[in-house]
């Protein structure tokens, strides 16, 4: 059993072990603040076209894809992708009009009809594709944040064959420290950094995608409203 | 633990030093009984570039076996020996790359206790250079002036690598030498396997990994493999003369001697 | 799991008989290092900087670990979080068990996790009737095997597709292929319908954020993602050590945990994951319970190990250890292998049952150049051999030994005398130079190698007939 005022018996222990003496309960909060982080390398906010192409390229080289221009232009090539990667179904969150309106799009490019979660997390699911608006995405990394803040779903670029995430120009961020320092006052239950599809490495270190998550990221960046 | 005196602004600077040298051997344990030619050569080496050469007598083993299989007492009294021998001023030099490091980072852990004692280790170990180093880094000898001649390649052994960072001094001196093709090998400093006691407590996994070694040292087709450490080259010899394989081991300091006068002709 | 550590050497011996191991090792090593070494040189900004600030910022922390901790606690408990202490591996089994059981749970999945490895959760679960299902690709094929992980990155490096192909058709009845896309196929379809049906979700912490009580957890296939989102427990198994202050003290962490596992500049996934599911929230767990374990770590706090607590698993000291390369996880005999196993196996289970694992390396200090929080791991091995010797974990054989050998080398004129005793008879012996046997505790040495045998002359009479007995001789 646990045994009772066991995290005051931890603490204690440790201080113990730090300080030297073992009665002095600590003082949960009381210290001072804490080191100073790892200077990580910061340079001057780049410019949005500066981010947009850094993150295409890291993204790129996470075995991501990136399609970006005019969306009316590369909405043939979306649809065909798509439809090349088998997918029947698009999966579109409540309340994201953007996501909507691309889907919308889409329908008439393929034989492709809307998905709700619930068929995607009870059995037999059609290949599908997320769309989702992205909240965040990262230049460095090439990374595409989505948390749960204000009731957002994070499944269609979880439990889905092909992830599209919109990146609108304007979300675009230098670092992970940009986000973080935004959420990390209230943070949300989830945040997810997303930097490329879902890979396994671990049969015999061959490379392959779509181990749980989606085998397909496709970054749709999209132009600022 | 240690701070630098001036024998670490010296290397630092890497001026040669214009006032005569003098350098006590530190010829090792290991050369002593099993390899006397290459403490010879070591003391041929420093004389052909004017330096005075002591050989205090007393030296035995600095201690690094009983201080790596965590016999500290042992290694206490084999270092306090040490210091005792070489305790004074002047250079310290030897054909080994762990015996120098032993001496300049192991002795101050081994007397982190003994403030008196841990003071004259620091001297002590801060007059003490590797060969290759003392050779390049302080006297400034761009030729060794070597009639040695074949196709070498070196083994960089772990404590000159990463215990003393000398990875280039071995090779420019051996480059310089005109009778010397200095062939690369795949990874030169991974270790060889050897590691002291671990090579007579982990026979096996040493001998998987000195095997591993030669194969990247036939590669080369070089005729002679050499290395700035002693330990290394008494195990890969002792494969290779079991084995039979194709290429000598020679320390470095017998290339940059050059073939004794008698094999010269 | 049951530690095998003593039995090292009989370990070693199974290692180095089994080729597709060595085979499996060498390919898997040889490409971690080589996409870490691409990942340093295209590190944005001064790795060796970087290196030095995570190390100064995991040793900060660990000075003031009680602080930190009591603050992640209340941070975590804020958000609707429960947190759990374990002092052993023993009470940690206890009481996941015991959440498991209140909490109805009939299924668990599971995403990596030392930690758990560590306590052995899994066969204290199955135990109670609970089932569990390890989800990352590597643990999974394992686990089917019945096998403990041999690399904290890739816990199945040892397994050949076909032998994977074996295990897929034997244990789970599917069609045999050794496609790897398809093994991999088999693993999601099978795998999905666990996540979407197990009550609770297992993981483990790259990191504990303080400032907020948040886990971060790296993974790559998405399977941590699944097993934190879809059921409707989620339970953290960490050791006390991942604590870091700040959520700013995350993206540099992570810059150097992936970009020195895998070469990654970050993993497929990062969840940064605080307390329980919002009123509101689309998903997530309405139950979090983290479970803490001390498990000997507040004892090594205390002393000269306590960098060792500064490790993020992240794998690069096996990748570059000759040793590892040599022999791989298992025969380390326990859930950490290669430099930091030899290091914390130790430390967590005591030198009576490790203390063949300090021994197990030539200190080639390669391990410590690639740590990216600058374990000295050669010289904490080091500080161990030395504990050995002082816990009386040495054979009489060779304390005797080294006696001898101290006294031996007390005096320099004695060790000429044997120098030279010892070289002529050896040269009586052994005509052409070679010694082809030595006895006992040394025997091993001469199995596949020759040994030189003494000089006649040693240096030492040598120099002194060459050149008299001067002065500063003595
Ligand atoms: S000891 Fe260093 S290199 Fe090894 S796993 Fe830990 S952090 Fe990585």
């Amino acid at each position: 059993m646990e045994p009772l005022g066991s995290k005051d018996a931890l603490i204690r222990r440790i201080h113990a072990a730090l300080h030297g003496h073992d009665e002095r309960a600590a003082e949960p909060g009381a210290g001072p603040p804490g080191p100073p982080g790892p200077s990580a390398p910061s340079a001057p906010p780049a410019s949005v076209e500066k981010r947009v192409a850094h993150f295409s390229e890291a993204l790129r080289s996470a075995a991501g894809t990136v399609m970006s221009g005019d969306l009316y232009a590369f909405l043939p090539a979306l649809g065909e992708a798509l439809r090349t990667l088998g997918v029947t179904a698009l999966l579109v969150p409540e309340g994201d009009p953007v996501a909507r309106e691309l889907a919308d799009a889409l329908m008439p490019l393929g034989p492709f009809r809307l998905a709700s979660t619930s068929e995607l997390l009870h059995g037999n699911s059609p290949v599908t594709a997320g769309i989702q608006s992205a909240e965040f995405a990262i230049a460095e990394s090439g990374t595409v944040v989505q948390t749960g803040r204000g009731g957002r779903t994070l499944l269609p670029g979880l439990v889905t064959e092909v992830h599209v995430a919109l990146v609108r120009p304007d979300i675009l961020v230098d670092r992970m420290e940009d986000v973080l320092s935004v959420l990390a006052a209230d943070p949300p239950r989830t945040i997810s950094f997303i930097t490329g599809p879902s890979r396994t490495g671990d049969i015999e270190q061959t490379l392959t995608l779509g181990a749980h998550g989606p085998k397909t990221l496709i970054a749709v960046i999209t132009q600022s409203p | 633990m240690c701070e630098h005196g001036e024998f670490a602004s010296l290397i630092l600077g890497g001026m040669a030093p214009s006032a005569p040298v003098t350098a006590s051997l530190f010829f090792t344990c290991l050369a002593d009984a099993l390899y006397p030619n290459v403490a010879l050569a070591t003391a041929t080496v420093l004389e052909r570039f004017g330096v005075t050469v002591r050989v205090p007598l007393s030296q035995t083993c600095c201690g690094q076996p009983a201080y790596n299989s965590g016999h500290r007492k042992e290694a206490r009294k084999m270092a306090a020996g040490f210091l005792r021998a070489f305790d004074g001023d002047g250079y310290i030099v030897t054909p080994s790359g762990s015996c120098a490091v032993m001496v300049k980072e192991m002795y101050p852990v081994l007397f982190r206790n003994e403030p008196r004692m841990l003071d004259l280790a620091c001297s002590v170990g801060e007059r003490v250079f590797e060969l290759s180093q003392f050779l390049v880094d302080v006297l400034g000898v761009t030729d060794p002036l070597s009639a040695f001649k074949g196709k070498v390649t070196l083994h960089d052994s772990c404590h000159l690598v990463r215990g003393l960072g000398v990875r280039e001094q071995p090779r420019r001196l051996l480059r310089a030498i005109p009778g010397v093709e200095l062939v690369e090998m795949e990874d030169s400093d991974r270790c060889c396997g050897f590691g002291g006691v671990f090579s007579v407590k982990n026979p096996h996994i040493s001998c998987a990994m000195v095997e591993k070694k030669i194969e990247r040292i036939l590669a080369t087709g070089a005729q002679y493999v050499t290395s700035g450490d002693l330990g290394c080259l008494m195990n890969i010899g002792g494969a290779v003369s079991r084995s039979g394989y194709p290429v000598q081991p020679i320390h470095l300091a017998e290339i940059l001697a050059g073939p004794p006068p008698d094999e010269e002709t | 799991m049951e530690p095998k550590c003593h039995n090292f050497s009989r370990n070693v011996e199974q290692a180095l008989a089994n080729r597709n191991l060595q085979a499996a090792i060498s390919r898997t090593t040889g490409r971690f290092l080589e996409h870490r070494n691409a990942a340093v040189r295209s590190f944005p900004g001064d790795f060796e900087a970087a290196r030095e600030a995570a190390s100064r910022l995991k040793l900060a922390t660990l000075r003031d670990l009680d602080i930190h901790l009591s603050r992640f606690i209340e941070e975590a408990e804020r958000r609707g979080a429960t947190v759990h202490i374990a002092r052993d591996a023993a009470e940690a089994r206890d009481i996941a068990t015991r959440i498991a059981k209140d909490e109805g749970i009939a299924l668990a999945v599971k995403s990596k996790s030392m930690a758990t490895e560590e306590i052995g959760l899994n066969e204290a679960l199955e135990g109670a009737g609970i089932e569990v299902v390890e989800s990352d690709l590597g643990e999974y094929i394992i686990q089917l095997a019945g096998e403990p992980p041999s690399h904290l990155i890739a816990p199945a490096v040892h397994k050949t597709r076909e032998e994977v192909a074996r295990l897929f058709s034997e244990k789970l009845g599917e069609t045999y292929t050794e496609e790897i896309p398809e093994l991999v196929a088999i693993a999601r379809r099978r795998l999905r319908e666990k996540f979407l049906s197990a009550g609770m979700g297992i993981s483990g912490a790259n990191f504990l954020v303080a400032e907020t009580g948040s886990v971060a957890i790296v993974s790559n296939e998405a399977n941590a993602r699944m097993a934190t989102t879809l059921p409707r427990v989620h339970m953290v198994v960490a050791s006390i050590e991942k604590v870091i202050p700040l959520m700013s003290d995350l993206p540099p962490m992570l810059r150097l945990l992936t970009r020195s596992a895998t070469g990654q500049p970050i993993s497929s996934y990062v969840s940064v994951l605080t307390g329980v599911r919002r009123p509101g929230d689309a998903e997530g767990p309405s139950k979090l319970h983290i479970l803490l374990v001390d498990n000997g770590r507040s004892a090594i706090l205390r002393g000269k190990y306590r960098e060792m607590l500064k490790c993020i698993r992240c794998g690069a000291c096996l990748n570059i250890c000759p040793v590892y390369q040599t022999i791989g996880g298992h025969a380390y005999g326990w859930v950490y292998p290669g430099p930091m196993g030899s290091v914390l196996s130790p430390l967590l289970l005591g030198l009576r049952e490790a203390s063949a694992l300090p021994d197990a390396s030539t200190l080639c200090g390669a391990c410590a150049d690639v740590c990216p929080v600058k374990i000295p791991l050669p010289d904490l091995l080091l500080e161990l051999r030395a504990d050995a010797r002082a816990q009386g974990h040495r054979t009489p054989g060779e304390v005797l030994g080294m006696k001898g050998f101290a006294a031996i080398m007390g005096r320099a004129g004695i060790l000429e005398a044997l120098e030279r005793i010892g070289g002529v008879v050896c040269r009586l012996l052994f005509k052409d130079g070679k010694i082809p046997w030595l006895p006992f505790i040394l025997s091993g040495w001469t199995d596949r190698r020759d040994f030189p045998a003494p000089a006649v002359r040693p240096f030492r009479k040598l120099w002194k007939s060459k050149r008299g007995v001067l002065p500063w001789n003595r």
